[in-house]
């Protein structure tokens, strides 16, 4: 279902950011087991920019789009930058295996009950979630494509900035 | 006429002006005592909002969880050498209440003398039934789930539970109590 979901949806940009309810409030809090390494609570990063990457391990763009986050990272985590993989596979064992084959430098968290996934009205993988340093969301993106990398920096540096 | 017009204006707006020139520290000194005097404003006013929020959330506590029917579980941890705290999940009268993971800051917190209010509600009086589960690294850095439980009587008053999380040395084992707080 999740592979079918991936990629399906190629609105634009400006459409997804329009129709997402979470735009402007605070993000929901969670605490979630990293498949490797520490648990995380969201509400601990306050005052830090966080990006929420929801993947899954049907989908063929999130491996790219987690390198170029783990790029955006080692730039910008001096900045007070954290990212967060998130992801809401149906399979545990897959999504473990998943998350262990990616060699990036931040939390690879699971949320098998989808809870968390459904706080965010995940419905397209990968989904970004972009929260400044006041804890609000302020940018969404629910398709990946090599150009969108351009568009998530300009983002980032605007909240590093703030 | 007109001169005399000219000059009366020019009385009324340039000799103020003048003066000003004439002696800036003498206008600064009323400044900066108006800002230090506007700050102070500002201070009380917040402290006045943080009193009210604290009484607000007061208020919506003894409203939402009146002490009749109030029970509320706190954690505590002691040591921590044979039991590295991942989750706690509790139960009350068979039906899960909280489910609750930890982080490496508040394992840390409670390893330090916090106590955590883990879960407050509301319960009738009579005879009832916690189970705690705990989840973590037992020693040896293995999985390690165990279990408590207690059967209270809930009075008119408060309920007051804490789960204890000790190391037994003797035994080189965690050791997991609930205490009824009366």
């Amino acid at each position: 279902m999740l592979a079918l979901a991936c990629g399906t949806f190629v609105g634009s940009m400006a459409w997804a950011a329009a129709s997402y309810a979470l735009l402007g409030k605070e993000a929901p809090d969670f605490a979630l087991h990293a498949a490797v390494g520490e648990n995380i609570r969201l509400s601990e990063h306050r005052g830090e920019v966080i990006v929420l990457s929801f993947w899954g391990s049907h989908c063929a763009p999130c491996d790219t789009q987690l390198a170029a986050l783990d790029r955006s990272l080692k730039t910008y985590e001096s900045a007070g930058l954290r990212i967060f993989g998130v992801g809401v596979d149906d399979d545990a064992a897959r999504a473990l295996d998943f998350a262990k084959a990616q060699s990036v430098g931040f939390p690879m968290l699971l949320d098998p009950k989808k809870a968390v996934g459904r706080s965010y009205r995940v419905d397209n993988l990968p989904m970004t979630v972009l929260i400044d340093r006041g804890g609000a969301v302020r940018y969404v993106h629910r398709d990946y494509t090599p150009k969108s990398d351009a568009q998530y920096l300009n983002e980032l540096r605007e909240l590093l900035n703030e | 006429m007109r001169f005399i017009t000219l000059l009366a204006s020019f009385a009324i707006i340039g000799f103020p002006a003048f003066g000003q020139d004439a002696a800036p520290t003498a206008a600064a000194e009323p400044a900066a005592t108006d800002t230090r005097g506007l700050d102070q404003e500002v201070q009380d006013l917040k402290k006045d909002v943080v009193d009210l929020n604290r009484d607000l959330f007061v208020l919506e506590e003894e409203l939402l969880f009146p002490a009749n029917t109030q029970v509320a579980v706190f954690v505590s941890m002691d040591i921590g050498e044979f039991f590295a705290l991942d989750s706690i999940a509790l139960k009350i009268d068979q039906k899960e209440v909280v489910n609750y993971l930890y982080t490496p800051r508040e394992a840390q917190a409670l390893l330090k003398g916090g106590v955590q209010r883990l879960y407050l509600g509301n319960l009738k009086v009579g005879e009832h039934e916690l189970v705690a589960l705990f989840n973590g690294k037992g020693p040896n850095g293995l999985d390690y789930q165990r279990g408590a439980n207690i059967k209270f009587e809930k009075g008119i008053g408060a309920k007051y539970l804490e789960l204890k999380i000790n190391d037994r040395q003797r035994k080189q084992q965690p050791e997991f109590e609930i205490k009824d707080w009366e």
